[in-house]
Parts: C-alpha cells; sequence; structure tokens
C-alpha cells in the first residue's frame, strides 16, 4: 500500500524535478548548442559557459536587474508588507475585506495585471498618473513618460512590487496573530509605547516568518519572467532583461533579435546560477534563524 | 470600567486614522485598475483615447466580448484553459493525497528522504528543468500536445499539494483508523472512504490555489504550446495583446483582458476567506 501510494507521486518528482535538475547542472559544462543534442556529442569545456556569460553584457545586466528587483524591491515590498499587516492586526475595522483587496493581483494573471498598469497607469496620453498630475496642473509630470527606455526599469518594478505586497502581508499578519495577546498586555502595562512595543515584542517574534518571507521573495525574482517580456515584447531590453528572459531567448530563440546566439549550455549554466542563489539565501536565512534560537 | 474599554477603542480609532487612509488608498487604487479595464472593454478605441470614455456615449459595446470571444479566439484559449485546469487539478489530487496519507501515517525507510525530496522541489526554479524536459518532449514530438502539458502541470504541483495536505492528515486522530481496522475495513478502503473525506477542506482549498496556479500559468506554456488551438489563456492573451496594438482594437482587447481574469476573480470573490488561509497555511511549511 504504501508503494501504491506514494510511487505516482515521487515518478512526477524524479521526472519533472530531478531528473531535468541533474541534467541541466551537468549541460552547463558542456558545449551545447541546442537542447535536443545529446550531451555525448558535446565537448566538456568545464566552466567555459560561465566564464563566457559573466564576460556578456546582457547577462550581467540582467544579473543587475534582478539584483536591483531584489533588494530595492524587497525592501519596498516588505515593509509595505510589515506596515499593513501590523496595522491590519491593531484593530482595524474591515481587516477581511481590507486583505482581500490587497491580495487581489496575486489571483489575477499578471498578463492582465501587466496590461492594466501598461496601458492604463503608465499610459501618457490618458493614463492615470497623467490624469492625476494633470488635474494638479503639474504639465511636466503629467507628461513623464514612464513607459519610455530611461524609466521603463522602475516603472516595471513598481508595478510588479504592487501585486507582491499582498502575499507578503499575509504571512505577516499570520504570524502577528500568532503572537500571544500577553506579551503586549505586559508591555503595555509597563508602559511601553506602540513603537517599543513593535520593536521588543513584534518584531522579534517574526524571524521565522521574515525568513519565510525572504526565500520565497528569492524564489520568486529568480522566476522573474512574464513582467521583463511584458513591459519589452519584442527585443531583450537593458531595462527589463532578467537571466530567465535571457536564457529564453538563447534556448529557444524567439524573438527576431540577432544580439544572441543559441547557446544551451549557457543556458543551463544560467540555471544553475539561479539555483545557487536559492540556496544561498536559503543557507543565510537558516543561520541567521538557528543563531537566534539559540540566543533566545 | 466598560466607558473605559469604550474610551481606549475610541482613541485607538483615531490613531489608526493614518492606516485607514494609506490602506485606503492602496484599495482604491486597486479598484480602479479593475474597473478602468472594465469600464475601457465596454468602449471603443476612440473613446478609450478621449478624455470622456466614462459617459458611454455610443451606449456600451458589448460586441467587444462578442467580437473577442468569436474572432479573437479567446474561445479556444479559454476552453484550452478550462480543460487542463479541470483535469490537472482532479489527477494532482488523486496522485497527492494518497502520498500525503502514507507519509503522514506510516513510518518506513525513506519517509524522511521522500520528504525531503519533495520539500526541495519548491525551491527549484522553472528555470533549472526546463531545459532537458523541452529536450525530452521534442525528441518524443510531444509538443503541443495538451496531455503533456496537462502532465507538466500535474507533476510540477504535486510536491506543493502533498505538503499541504501532509499536515491535514497529520491532525486526524488515528481513532479513526482503529475503527475502521475493527468493523473490519481494509488500509485502502480506510483511506478513500473515510480519510479522504475528513480532509476535504483541506483539499478543496488546494485545489483553489492550484486552479489559480495552472489557469495562470505562463511560462510552461510559453515554451510547450505555441500553436494556437493548444495555448492556454495566458499566452493566449500575452499574443492577443501585442497582436491588436497593431490592429488598433482596443476595447477588444481590454474585453479579452476581462474574459481572462474574470474566472480566477469571481472565485476569488466567493472563495476569498479560504484563499487567504490557505496561502498562511502553506508558506508556514514552505
Amino acid at each position: 500500500m504504501i508503494i501504491a501510494f506514494l510511487t505516482p507521486a515521487m515518478l512526477c518528482y524524479l521526472i519533472v524535478f530531478l531528473y531535468p535538475s541533474i541534467r541541466t547542472f551537468i549541460m552547463s559544462f558542456f558545449k551545447i548548442v541546442s537542447v535536443t543534442d545529446p550531451i555525448k556529442a558535446s565537448n566538456f569545456i568545464g566552466f567555459g559557459n560561465y566564464h563566457k556569460l559573466f564576460h556578456t553584457q546582457l547577462f550581467l545586466q540582467s544579473m543587475s536587474n534582478i539584483g536591483k528587483i531584489w533588494f530595492f524591491g524587497g525592501v519596498g515590498v516588505m515593509l509595505i508588507a510589515l506596515l499593513f499587516a501590523v496595522a491590519l492586526t491593531s484593530g482595524m475595522k474591515h481587516v477581511k475585506f481590507f486583505r482581500s483587496v490587497i491580495y487581489l493581483p496575486n489571483v489575477v494573471s499578471a498578463v492582465a495585471m501587466g496590461t492594466m498598469w501598461i496601458n492604463y497607469v503608465y499610459n501618457s496620453d490618458y493614463g492615470l498618473l497623467h490624469n492625476f498630475f494633470k488635474t494638479l496642473h503639474m504639465t511636466k509630470a503629467s507628461q513623464f513618460l514612464y513607459t519610455g527606455q530611461d524609466h521603463l526599469f522602475w516603472s516595471m518594478l513598481v508595478a510588479y512590487c504592487f501585486g507582491m505586497v499582498g502575499y507578503h502581508m499575509l504571512i505577516f499578519m499570520s504570524s502577528i496573530e500568532q503572537i500571544p495577546k500577553d506579551y503586549h498586555e505586559a508591555a503595555l502595562l509597563e508602559g511601553a509605547n506602540a513603537w517599543q512595543r513593535f520593536f521588543h515584542v513584534t518584531l522579534p517574534y517574526l524571524r521565522g516568518c521574515i525568513r519565510t518571507n525572504l526565500v520565497m521573495w528569492t524564489v520568486f525574482t529568480v522566476g522573474f519572467f512574464v513582467w521583463g517580456q511584458l513591459f519589452s515584447p519584442v527585443n531583450l531590453s537593458n531595462a527589463t532583461v532578467a537571466p530567465m528572459n535571457y536564457m529564453y531567448e538563447m534556448v529557444f530563440g524567439a524573438s527576431s533579435s540577432a544580439n544572441t546566439v543559441r547557446d544551451s549550455g549557457a543556458g543551463a549554466a544560467i540555471g544553475v546560477c539561479m539555483m545557487v542563489i536559492v540556496l544561498i539565501v536559503f543557507a543565510l536565512t537558516n543561520l541567521i534563524t538557528k543563531n537566534d534560537d539559540t540566543q533566545m | 470600567m466598560k466607558k473605559k474599554q469604550i474610551n481606549l477603542e475610541h482613541t485607538n480609532q483615531k490613531k489608526l486614522i493614518p492606516a485607514y487612509i494609506f490602506i485606503g488608498l492602496w484599495v482604491v487604487f486597486t479598484f480602479m485598475l479593475i474597473g478602468w479595464v472594465v469600464f475601457a472593454s465596454f468602449s471603443t478605441s476612440n473613446e478609450i483615447f478621449s478624455d470622456h470614455m466614462f459617459r458611454f456615449e455610443t451606449g456600451f459595446h458589448i460586441e467587444n466580448y462578442a467580437k473577442a470571444w468569436k474572432t479573437q479566439k479567446v474561445s479556444v484559449f479559454f476552453m484550452n484553459s478550462l480543460l487542463y485546469t479541470v483535469v490537472s487539478c482532479s489527477a494532482i489530487i488523486l496522485i497527492s493525497a494518497p502520498a500525503a496519507y502514507v507519509l503522514s501515517r506510516f513510518a518506513f525507510k525513506g519517509n524522511n528522504i521522500s520528504q525531503m525530496l519533495l520539500a526541495s522541489a519548491l525551491g527549484i526554479p522553472v528555470i533549472m528543468i526546463i531545459m532537458p524536459l523541452f529536450g525530452i518532449v521534442s525528441k518524443l514530438h510531444l509538443t503541443n500536445n495538451r496531455w503533456l502539458l496537462m502532465f507538466l502541470y500535474i507533476a510540477m504541483n504535486v510536491p506543493f499539494t502533498v505538503f499541504y495536505l501532509l499536515a491535514f492528515f497529520k491532525s486526524l486522530s488515528v481513532t479513526y483508523e482503529e475503527a475502521a481496522y475493527i468493523d473490519g475495513c481494509s488500509p485502502m478502503g480506510t483511506f478513500w472512504k473515510i480519510m479522504l473525506p475528513l480532509v476535504q477542506p483541506g483539499i478543496v482549498t488546494v485545489t483553489i490555489f492550484n486552479f489559480i496556479t495552472i489557469w495562470n500559468e505562463y511560462f510552461m506554456s510559453l515554451i510547450f504550446a505555441n500553436k494556437q488551438n493548444v495555448r492556454p489563456v495566458a499566452v493566449g492573451l500575452y499574443n492577443m495583446i501585442q497582436a491588436m496594438r497593431y490592429t488598433g482594437d482596443w476595447g477588444g482587447m481590454f474585453a479579452s483582458v476581462v474574459i481572462v481574469f474574470l474566472p480566477t476573480f469571481i472565485l476569488y470573490i466567493f472563495l476569498s476567506d479560504r484563499i487567504i488561509a490557505g496561502v498562511t497555511a502553506g508558506a508556514i511549511k514552505g
């Protein structure tokens, strides 16, 4: 019974996760042009693919882009999410309604969300920001080209982060709700103000959940793809390229751009780099929470 | 005493005014985003570009929806996605629930390692697995195959679902099985007839999740479904938007956007409490 019940699930895992991961890892050390080429017929080039990647401007740009997304987006999303979570758990009314609306962008297709941002909020003829600044008679701000090359990255980042706040807020909220009420009452009796209670009661309690949020944020950032494609649909652009977009271009070569050559080995190397990033963040966050536990 | 409490509550609400304003603005903005698309989907391209689009001077253009549904093939994408999500969601449960049950109930060699392996799948990025998968699939000439796409959706969501259901099975008391055993029910029968119905709430929540994930899935279908007749909504919508930018049928484009997000949106309106409870339960383990 154990075997019969467990086998299908494990097979799914082996076929779709384990085997491909190992093969991608091996592929990253070989010179392979097309994904369908067998590894046996290819040349082992050691870290050649990695070396080449780290000397390719577009790849470095893509890494710097997700680095910026991870850091600036991460700081922004986590702060807003934490702020909302604290506010919603401190006795506001209509909490259910608010949190449902804030989480809403997560259930809507990213393609649909992106279309709304590009064609409505950022539109320079009739868009929300355009009209908003126009009514304030701020002509300069109303004529600002949000989707122009210079501002494309930040516009994309804001649109992306807007949708992510809800998820992280829910995780913060569930942890905050688990903090025993006595702690806050005790602190209140001792005369602690709201800030002191936040920093000395709430925040220390949230370590585990900050870790979850960090790991998930990293996993999401590494998988950053749709938004980059939505904001520069035709060719890869420096402003929006993420490693996954670059890999897609190199391996599956869909668009007409001539600046990328088919190279699946390098594509695999990008995959391995992304995996390593996730592992590093996972290990680091593990370390932090472990140390904290021993101190407590 | 009671009076004092009310007072405390009152000042508390006053203190929260900045929070109300900030969150209120956020909520209003979300509504404007979605509301605008809905309004735009009933307008003509000319009206969208003018500054009086909400007056509907030429009436509600419901035909935008008819156009999008028929001529823009939204119907094809929609039906594909419906098929993919319904079949995948059912199969995911059929595969994951037994595995989760076994992993939660029986101590055997390899139990821990199986759990660890499945957990590792939650952190493996798609980019790490996509190339070999595509290699195998194109060798077998299975690109643009509906069943293949469904298989991938199923296999990719099994680890998360197993994990999710594991906690539910763990919380059930062993007395159910003992009673079933005394009454002469076989272990298999116990699972299907007694244990599975007991975790129904968990199954419903995780299925809503899988539904949303698969409905909105983009990357896999971009690579494995590049023919129009097998495309699901996300990729179909993306291609349509790119095409409509050139044809200039903005009303039709926004109508397509609405059609695509409507199913998950409606699901969310009715089941948001469940979904939200699910997010937090899933994340604690993840």
